[in-house]
């Protein structure tokens, strides 16, 4: 019994010093690190948009996004702090700057853990040069736009539908910009069920879509790879709004608009 | 009793934690891409090694024996901890390129062998000596095999380009399946070398 209470008590006080060590060196090294962190992003703003003055912070799908205002008060452009997945277990995280008229004007890869020598093409600059000049209304897609490489087929697709997915909403939620979405009627389409697949938050959405009397009956989401919680409340609420209208023009779900944008543009592909 | 430079020189030579003793090989390989990479890992377990061994060394004798493992996973982890923090505030660079494997330190197979084997049966100035003397070898085979998996596998060593544009570098060695071919040929080298000089 006293043996027990010894090696108990020795082990708490060993613990307890521990414990206080580690509090006062928290204490010291956080305030630093908190402040290293805001200024790395404020220095790769700044070298986004040369002329920033004020920032406003907003925060999308569980990703911030900051706007760049000039010292003249106008508006200059978006900076989001966005991931991508990739290739490794960590995803992708970076930046990307898209200025006012929907253009990228900047990328920096903030920290991955894709294949060295391979993967971490994403850091070179031929990759960096491909994206930089994109805008909204380009097709932002693999050899179309941007040249894969071969070897690291996973890492460049997570980065360029996340890229794509950044501009998007970047365009919508800022820029009040616009995905062009083909008006399909369901009138024309011939009964039956149809798969179609679109860009959610972090890879493709796929949707089986029923059509019985020239009116979309039912959507059924087969496939998606966004963060469950967010996707779930696109997925309740999408396809009734989407069968109600019998219109691809509905409103998207607070907090999960990529996943939302993904299932109508899967819509979109499926009666097409 | 051994004298208190070959308690030192043990750690380097005879006793190399990595070369002659293969411990802690997880870190070893994983991290040294770079020879920036191996030593910055090399002096953060040769800080805890060496904290560790101190507290260890002082607190023997007043921990019972039976809770000593816990014990000292404690103070090893503290230790790590504090390493992690200081790095992530003042080193963020080498922090970022570290990564997990700092706070692997932890189970780091050394620095647990050095509190058991040594620490807990010497005096402090002894522990010092055997800390410093085991964590500047292993600092040396992570840098050296830092410095060759750069050059082979990057053409540079320290950042510094040394081979020229000639010379085509090998991505093997930049990944892991290299470290351990790395490793495997230094092995061969260093223990040519100690059998040639007759430390055995």
């Amino acid at each position: 019994m006293r043996d027990s209470l010894k090696m108990a008590l020795t082990l708490l006080v060993i613990g307890a010093v521990c414990g206080g060590l580690l509090s006062v060196v928290n204490a010291i090294t956080q305030p630093i690190i908190e402040k290293r962190s805001i200024e790395d992003l404020r220095e790769a703003m700044g070298d986004f948009f040369p002329e920033m003055d004020a920032v406003e912070e907003r925060e999308i799908d569980g990703e911030m996004y900051y706007e760049i205002f000039d010292a003249g008060g106008d508006f200059i452009g978006v900076v989001g702090e966005v991931t991508a997945s990739g290739y490794g277990d960590e995803p992708i995280r970076y930046n990307l700057a898209v200025d006012s008229d929907g253009e990228v004007v900047g990328l920096r890869i903030d920290s991955h853990t894709e294949t060295p020598g391979i993967g971490d093409i994403i850091e070179k600059e031929d990759f960096q040069s491909d994206i930089i000049g994109l805008s909204f209304d380009d097709p932002i897609a693999l050899d179309q736009d941007v040249d894969t490489v071969s070897g690291a087929t996973v890492t460049m697709r997570g980065m360029v539908s996340s890229i794509r997915r950044v501009v998007d909403t970047i365009g919508m939620e800022f820029l009040g910009l616009e995905v062009e979405v083909v008006e399909i009627d369901p009138a024309d389409v011939d009964d039956g069920t149809y798969t179609g697949t679109g860009s959610g938050f972090a890879d493709d959405v796929t949707v089986e879509v029923t059509v019985s009397g020239g009116e979309i009956t039912d959507i059924v989401v087969v496939e998606h790879n966004d963060t469950q919680s967010y996707f779930e409340q696109a997925e309740a609420e999408m396809p009734g709004r989407i069968i109600e209208a019998q219109s691809l023009e509905v409103d998207t779900v607070t907090d999960a608009t990529a996943s939302s944008e993904g299932i109508i543009e899967a819509v979109n592909d499926a009666l097409n | 009793m051994t004298t208190i430079s070959q308690v030192f020189t043990k750690g380097i030579i005879a006793e190399n934690p990595v070369f002659r003793l293969l411990l802690g090989l997880c870190p070893v390989l994983a991290v040294t891409m770079t020879a920036i990479n191996g030593f910055g890992m090399g002096i953060a377990a040769l800080f805890v090694l060496l904290c560790s061994n101190i507290v260890v060394s002082l607190i023997r004798g007043v921990v019972p024996p039976r809770v000593r493992i816990p014990a000292f996973i404690l103070i090893i982890a503290t230790f790590v901890t504090i390493v992690d923090l200081v790095l992530n505030a003042f080193a963020p660079g080498l922090h970022e390129a570290l990564g997990i494997f700092i706070p692997l330190i932890v189970v780091n197979c050394m620095i647990m062998g050095r509190a058991e084997a040594f620490a807990r049966k010497n005096t402090v100035g002894r522990s010092i000596v055997d800390a410093l003397g085991m964590g500047i070898g292993f600092t040396l085979a992570l840098t050296v095999l830092g410095i060759v998996r750069e050059i082979l596998g990057m053409g540079t060593a320290f950042g510094v380009d040394i081979t020229g544009a000639a010379f085509e570098p090998m991505a093997l060695f930049a990944s892991p399946p290299g470290a351990f071919i790395a490793l495997g040929i230094l092995l061969l080298v260093f223990n040519l070398i100690i059998k040639r000089l007759g430390f055995e």
